[in-house]
Formats: structure tokens, sequence, C-alpha cells
């Protein structure tokens, strides 16, 4: 058995390492470059890269896992965490090496000026000693606002953060200790090392274990202090209490209320006017139009800034899969920029980048089951919550191929590509005959394309493939492609009287194309029951003898500025009343309906009032604590990415210039 | 007794045969006592040594790739080494009664001879660089040992220890008083070898740091040697240091014999960027870590 380390020698190794014997790597790995020939501005360079190179290897992995916590589908992968860390470390370093310099070479200014003066030992140590704690202590500072930002207030856990804030104490004493190193030896260099005393400052164990146990305390009482991000918290246990009601969720983009009324007092849209004879709350609408935005916004209950899709531009970076989502105005002369440098490129939002689970996802996590059809940013296509023919999946159809998170399950895609060709000959056939006014060619074409888009959708969500799902949620997006074509392209600059009635009346004929189609939602018989190819999984409510409700939910597009969006219930359980409402209403709304409780983080609670008084008796509303933030999936899927069809499709209909 | 590095006759056979040149026995022209005054000279240089300092100029020219013109450096070297011996060994100083088994100079030629004696093996050393090397290379070598033996070196070391007698020492201040003393002319060693081969700047900085831990080291087992060792293992008086603080002072004889050895340790890792050129030094370091005399 060896005898038990003398403390004696521990303190005097250290303080021969303080005085420059031993093994100090750190200092050799610093002044190491600095051993060749050169003037102290050269050896203040190449210990300052050193740093950088230091710094980057330190800070690049720690910065991309809290970046990674922060902007969830910016790394979707192994290779994008060891990418997005060499970025960073890149970064970090160049930013350590600038700082690092600026503080060498203030320092060592300030030092040299008092060479002559008899103090000068003194005061060069100490001007090398503050070089060295201003920039630990900057390090220490960012690294704790860091691990603040990554964790959210009071989110980390004790141990975590202990370990996480030791580590920071190391890395900004790490850090000082070679800017300090640097300033001596650039002193040295530059002819003052017989004025200069050996050994180095604060270097000894009594010096560093104070300032190490200084720099923890201040560490952790800036976390405690700052102000820290929210985070989601953890998704609370849904229990479904039956409604016995299966809900069929219709979104309408594009629809022009004032249009609508007027069509409804003209009788021209009986289902319309029957889905909006109930309960119907008008919905204050976003004042940025961007579709993904705002129907993501519908769907999670939360705005932007919480659901994280904030605009249908995204951007991809260069050498990673996963997305990132400039958020502020600025950010878009930095994207141009990088997009001019190749560092990214645009693509379009995805579930990837969503923060948030959608109200299908949470009914699906409660154990209902659920079908949605070409909501924005649904792609990928999550494997765990129920049916998705996610807003790829028409792309994928035509395309062919193996998919790659298009359409979950998997084995529906095969088999919705069996019937695909005759479903798009009937779309085809269905849009054809929509539109008669008298248009130009391209555009009727852009709205025999919107028809087309719409029929094959609402084919899709009534195809018995899909089963009877509690949750049927469908998005239309023809309208308002529709609607856009006609009068915010090109051609719509100055219309004649006769050509804008041409387009009215082409516009009212694509409503009623669209009253029409609804019909086999509306209509009171359910489709025939058949187990869908994604049942499976969790215990869940049997949809019984219940009736069906149909929320219908519509935006004004991107035309209608003024315009408000609406939430129609009807059904049984629908009351009738007129409210006002937030967007963020629908998703707890639509899951009251299905008996899911509702979290109590949300921005807005369920629009009760479109529920009858009997419906809010036996349904007393029941809330959560929250559904926590959206899993991150990881794709699967084999296929080749369809980033740039995408991009094109959204440029032919118009959502993108 | 632990024996010297086989590699290291060759070398101390060369530089013992080059320091008879130093110092010859028939002076230039007689006058007065300058016979005794050589003979004390002789006495302390040509004694019975291990020639490590001299052998470190030899090791470091040759892990440069060059040890041809090493030798004068190594000369010049020992006879400041041997000067500094007789002066440390003075009455008014340590008052030592032995070195190199043998009675100190001033025992054996009185002190005014001694005096003398150490006085003239530092200009010799220097006259012999001077002579030796061309300018450009004597001016640089020249310049390194009156740095080593001046205000930064071997006197000022000498003059703190001697004020310091007596009174317990800080760490700092034992540390300083032998890296003066010991420390600087290791380093000023195996720059000069390295000097005298034309080493590059890494080469000088590599060598430092190696000489730098290896004198320390060197220290560190003298201490112990008082403590542990004989007389007749030494070649000194013993128990010398008893009222002199030392690195045993601090850390204990086991604690003391850990840090030389990593002491020696880290010089031997310094090496690495010369790879197997360095493995006479790393053996020189082995031996010191290790060494009974």
């Amino acid at each position: 058995m060896s005898p038990l380390p003398d403390p004696r020698v521990d303190e005097l190794r250290e303080q021969l390492k303080a005085l420059g014997y031993l093994d100090a790597r750190v200092d050799r790995f610093v002044l190491g470059g600095g051993a060749k020939r050169g003037r102290g501005a050269a050896l203040a360079a190449a210990a300052s890269a050193r740093l950088g190179a230091l710094a980057g290897v330190l800070l690049g992995p720690a910065a991309a896992i809290g970046l990674r916590a922060r902007v969830p589908g910016l790394v979707a992968s192994g290779t994008d965490a060891i990418v997005l860390a060499a970025y960073l470390a890149i970064f970090f370093g160049l930013a350590t090496m600038l700082v690092s310099g600026a503080a060498i070479l203030v320092g060592a200014a300030i030092a040299r000026r008092s060479a002559a003066s008899p103090g000068f030992p003194r005061r060069a140590r100490q001007v090398a000693a503050a070089a060295g704690l201003l920039v630990g202590l900057a390090c220490l500072v960012y690294l704790s606002l860091w691990w603040r930002t990554a964790t959210g207030a009071g989110s980390g856990s004790l141990a975590w953060t202990i370990a996480i804030v030791l580590i920071a104490v190391t890395i900004s004493l790490l850090l000082g200790h070679g800017v300090m190193v640097t300033v001596l030896a650039f002193l040295a260099r530059s002819g003052l090392a017989r004025s200069l005393e050996p050994g180095l400052p604060l270097s000894s164990w009594r010096t560093t274990a104070p300032l190490a146990a200084l720099s923890f305390a201040g560490a952790v009482a800036l976390l405690v202090t700052a102000p820290g991000t929210r985070l989601e918290p953890a998704p609370a246990t849904l229990t479904v209490v039956p409604t016995n009601q299966r809900v069929v969720v219709v979104g309408i983009d594009g629809i022009d209320v004032p249009t609508l009324d007027r069509l409804r007092r003209a009788g021209r849209l009986p289902q319309l006017d029957r889905l909006l004879a109930q309960g119907v709350g008008s919905l204050a609408s976003d004042p940025d139009r961007d579709p993904a935005r705002v129907w993501t916004t519908l769907a999670t209950g939360q705005p932007p800034e919480r659901h994280g899709v904030r605009s249908l531009e995204a951007r991809r970076v260069a050498g990673l899969e996963g997305r990132l989502q400039p958020g502020a105005s600025g950010w878009s002369a930095i994207t141009a920029a990088t997009d001019l440098l190749r560092l990214t490129r645009p693509t379009i939002a995805s579930g990837e980048t969503r923060l948030i689970p959608a109200f299908w996802e949470v009914a699906a996590r409660a154990g209902l089951r659920t079908a949605v059809v070409h909501w924005w940013a649904t792609w990928p296509a999550p494997d765990d919550s129920g049916i998705v023919i996610s807003d790829r999946a028409l792309l994928r159809l035509e395309r062919g191929g193996p998919q790659d998170g298009e359409i979950a399950p998997a084995s529906l895609y095969q088999a919705l590509q069996a019937g695909w060709s005759d479903r798009r000959t009937r779309a085809a056939s269905e849009g054809a005959a929509a539109i008669a006014a008298e248009l130009p060619g391209d555009l009727s074409a852009a709205m025999r394309r919107s028809a087309e888009l719409d029929a094959t959708l609402i084919d899709l969500a009534a195809d018995p493939l899909l089963g009877t799902p509690d949750l049927l949620v469908l998005y239309l997006p023809g309208l308002d492609i529709a609607q856009h074509a006609l009068f915010e392209s090109q051609s719509a600059g100055a219309l004649s009287p006769s050509a804008a009635a041409d387009r009215l009346a082409a516009l009212e004929q694509y409503y009623v194309f669209l009253d029409q189609s609804l019909a086999r939602f509306v209509d009171a018989g359910d489709p025939p029951a058949r187990r869908s190819p994604g049942e499976g999984g969790p215990a869940r409510r049997s949809p019984g003898e219940g009736g069906r409700s149909v929320i219908l939910v519509t935006q004004p597009g991107r035309v209608e500025h003024a315009g408000a969006g609406m939430i129609a219930l009807s059904g049984a359980v629908a009351a009738t009343a007129n409210v006002s409402a937030s967007a963020t209403a629908v998703a707890p709304t639509i899951l009251h309906a299905l008996g899911v409780p509702v979290a109590r983080d949300l921005a807005s609670g369920p629009v009760l009032e479109l529920f009858t008084g009997a419906f809010v008796d036996a349904h007393p509303l029941r809330e959560v604590a929250s559904f926590g933030a959206r899993r991150s999936y990881a794709r699967t899927g084999s296929g080749a990415p369809l980033d740039r069809e995408m991009i094109e499709r959204m440029r032919s209909l118009g959502y993108l210039r | 007794m632990t024996a010297l590095p086989a590699f290291f006759a060759p070398y101390q056979d060369a530089i013992n045969r080059a320091l008879e040149r130093v110092v010859p026995g028939e002076p230039a022209s007689t006058n007065g006592g300058a016979p005794a005054v050589i003979d004390a000279m002789r006495y302390t240089l040509l004694a019975p040594s291990k020639r490590v300092r001299a052998v470190l100029v030899m090791l470091a020219a040759d892990i440069c790739g060059n040890d041809n013109r090493a030798l004068p450096a190594a000369c010049a070297v020992e006879a400041v080494h041997a000067a500094s011996l007789m002066l440390d060994d003075l009455p008014s100083m340590d008052d030592a009664p032995l070195r190199r088994g043998r009675p100190s100079a001033h025992r054996q030629f009185g002190e005014a001879i001694a005096i003398l004696a150490a006085f003239g093996l530092l200009n010799n050393a220097f006259g012999h660089l001077s002579r030796e090397y061309d300018a450009v290379l004597a001016t640089r070598l020249v310049t390194l040992l009156a740095d080593a033996v001046g205000l930064d070196g071997l006197v000022a070391g000498q003059a703190e220890d001697v004020l310091a007698t007596e009174s317990m020492l800080s760490f700092e201040t034992l540390e300083r008083i032998h890296r003066r003393k010991t420390g600087v002319l290791f380093s000023a060693s195996a720059t000069a070898g390295a000097l005298t081969a034309g080493g590059s700047e890494r080469d000088i900085a590599v060598l430092t740091a190696y000489a730098k831990n290896l004198g320390l080291a060197f220290q560190v087992v003298d201490d112990l040697l008082d403590v542990t060792g004989s007389s007749e293992e030494t070649g000194k008086v013993t128990r010398q240091d008893a009222r002199k603080t030392t690195f045993v002072s601090f850390s204990g004889v086991e604690g003391a014999r850990a840090l030389a050895e990593e002491l020696c340790r880290t010089a031997c890792a310094a090496l690495e960027p010369f790879g197997r050129r360095g493995a006479h030094l790393r053996e020189l370091a082995d031996f010191v870590a290790s060494r009974r005399l």
C-alpha cells in the first residue's frame, strides 16, 4: 500500500510550477509558437493563435451543446453536431484570438510604460495578472450566461449546473492564465526580462484555489440572478375523458369573410353555411401573413416566439442537415450575406424547427387516433403521432421513390402510391370542372392547379386507408393560392373593370367548388370504419356511437391584409355563439372537444362559448401543467431529400419570390 | 554509489585533457607567488570530478548536431564552476574543509591564494573562450557566462545564501538562491553547448527547460545527500546544511526525493522534440535523480 501523498509536496509542486519548473503544459503550449525568432508582436500573435485554438477546442463543443438545446432542428444527426461544433470552435477560436491578442498587446504596452520605474517588476506582474483576470472573467461570464440561456431559469439539474460551472471556471482560469503568461513573455521578449521577477503571479495554489472558489461563487450568483430563457417543462401525463365526439378539423387558407358572407347570403355555399351556422369565433390575425408561421400558431396554441416556426423560409447551414430559423428582421441582411458566401442556403420551414407539439400530436400522445393531412411544417412525419401526410407528401407521391419522412406510418405510403394515379386523374377532372370563368391562360392554369390540389387533399383525407380517426385534420391551401394568383400576381397590377369582374367570378367559383368538396365532411354519416394502417400503440378511447364535430378554421391568407380568421364549431356539441378569440385558442378548443386536458402554459384557453352548456357541464375544463417540448425526431427515411423541389413548388405557388 | 552513465567516460577524458590546457602546469612567465596560484587553480580544477556541467555542454552540442566545437566552452564552464567552489568553501562563506574528497583549496594553499586562484580560473575561462571561438560566438559565450556568474547568477546567489544563513527562508527565496548558485550555470552550460553547435532558438529553449529542471533536481539531491549521505560518498563534509534551510526542510526526505525525481522526469519530457537524440541527456537526468555521490 503506497503512503498517502504528502500535502507539503503538493504545495511545493505547485510553487515549483509557478516558478517555471515541472510540466506547465499550458504555458508550454501557449508560448510554444513564440520560441521562434521574431519580435514581441510575433510572440503575441503566435500565443493569441494558440490561445484561440485552445478556446476553440474548449468552447466550440460546449457552445454546440447549448445551441442544440436552444435551436431544435438545427442538429439532426451526430455529423451535424460535429460540424456545428467545428463551426463554433472556429468562431470562438477567432474571437478569443482577437480578444487575447488585444489584451496581451494592451497589457504589455501598459506594463512597458513603467519599465524605467523602480516598481516595474511588481507593476508588470500586476498588469499581466489584470490582463489574465480580465480575459478569464469575460470567459466565465459568457459561459455562465450561455448555460443560463441553454437550460432556462432553474431548469438545469443541480449536479449538472455544478459540473458545468466547474468546467467553466477551469476553462476561464486556463485562458486567463494563458494571457497572463503571454504578457510576461512578451515583456521578456521586449528586452525587459532582467527586470522581471521570475515565476508567475496568481499561480500557486494559495492564490489559485481562492480565485477558483471566488469564480465559482460568482458564476453561481450570475446563474441565479441573470434573467433566463424559459424552456418547456416536462410534458404531463394526459388522460382522455371521452366526449364521444370524433372531430374533423378543416383548415382553409385564404377565406375572405365578406366574400364568404356574400356568397352564403346568396345561398351558394350550403356546406360552409352549415359549418358556420352554430358557434363561430372571430380570430385575431397575426399581422405577419406567413402561412407556416400562422398555421403553426393555430396548431400549437403558442405564439411564434414559443413554437419556433417564424417564417416559411428557413436556412440550412452548410454541412448541417438541420435548419436554422432566423428570427429577427435584422437577420435578413446576415442571411443574404451568408447565402452569398454559400454558408447557408434557403429551405422551407419544417417540423424540425417546431418546438411545441401540435394539437394532433398531443391528442396522439393522449392515446387518440389521429390523422393530419398537409398542415404546414408537418414534415418530417414522426412515427409516433398517428397518421401524418405531411406537407411534402404530395411531392413524394408525385415523384415516387423511397420516402424521406413524408408520410407516417411508412406502410401507408405504398398504399397511397398505388392509387395515386387514379386520385390525380379524379382531382384533375374536378379541378377542370370547378373553374368556368374566362381567364387568361396562366391564371386559368393556376386556378385549375389550386382546385386540383385541394381536391387531391380532400380525397386523401376521406380515403378509407386513414380509417376512422378520432381526430382528422385537413389543411386546404388552394383558395389562398388561387386568390394570390388572381389578385397579387404581376398581371393583377392594373385590371380593367371587366377583367376584375372575371377574376372575382373565378374566385367565387372557387368558393363554390370548395363548398361542394367539403360535403363529405359536413354530411352526418361517418365514413365506413376501417382499421387504420397507423393503428396500434397505447390504449385509446373507443369511438363508440358518439357524433362528429367539425371545426372549421380559416385564415385570410396572403392577399387580404385587414381580414380576420375564424373558428367555427358545428355538430351536436356546438352552441350558437359569436365570439372573438385569439388564434392561440384554436388548439385548446380542439383538444377540449376531444376530451384531452389543456395545458395551462398555452397562450390561451379553449373557447368554451362555442360548446353547449350541457357539454361544458359534462366536460368541465381539465388542465395539465404543460404539454412539454416537442420531441426531436431523427429522420429515418432513406429517400432523397426534396428540398430543391419543395422550394420550386413553393415558388410556383407564389409562396416564395 | 550510483555509477555514472557509460557514455560519460570518453567525454570526461576529453574534458580532463582539455582542462590541462586551460591552466598549463608551466606559467607563461614566472614571478613571485604565481606558481602557488597556478597550483591552487589546477588543484581544484583538475581534482577528480564528475564534470556534469561540462558534459552537459558537450551533450547539448551533440544533440544540436555538432559537438566538435564544444570542448573549449565545456572547459570554460568547468573553470567557472571550480572557481565558484573555491569561493564557496572559504572560511568567510561555508568554511568547508573538504572538497572532491580532498582538503579544500583554502585549507591546502591558504585563504589568500585560494581567492586569487578562484579569480584566476574565472579570468582563464573568459580568456579561453575569447581565444578559441570567433568574435561573434565568443562574445555570446562570454556574455552568457558573465551573466551566469554575475548579479543574477553565482555572485548574487552566494551573497543571498551567506546573508540568509541561520534564518528560515521562504521557499521562493530558497529556490532563487539555488537557481542562481546552481541552476543558472546548468542553463548556461546547455545554452553554451547549443550555441557552439549552431542550435536554433527553439533548441536553446528546449535545452534551457531541460537544464532548469535538471539544475534544481541536482540541488535537491545535494540537499538530500547532505542529510542521508556520508563524507566518503559525497567527497565533502555532510550535515553542513543542518543550520540552513534546504529543500528537505520543506518537504522531508521522501518528499524531496519525489520532487527531485519529478523534476528529472520533467527535464526528460522537455527533450521530446529531439526524439531519440535526447537519449544521453535522459540518462544524465536519470543519473541525477538516483545519484548517491
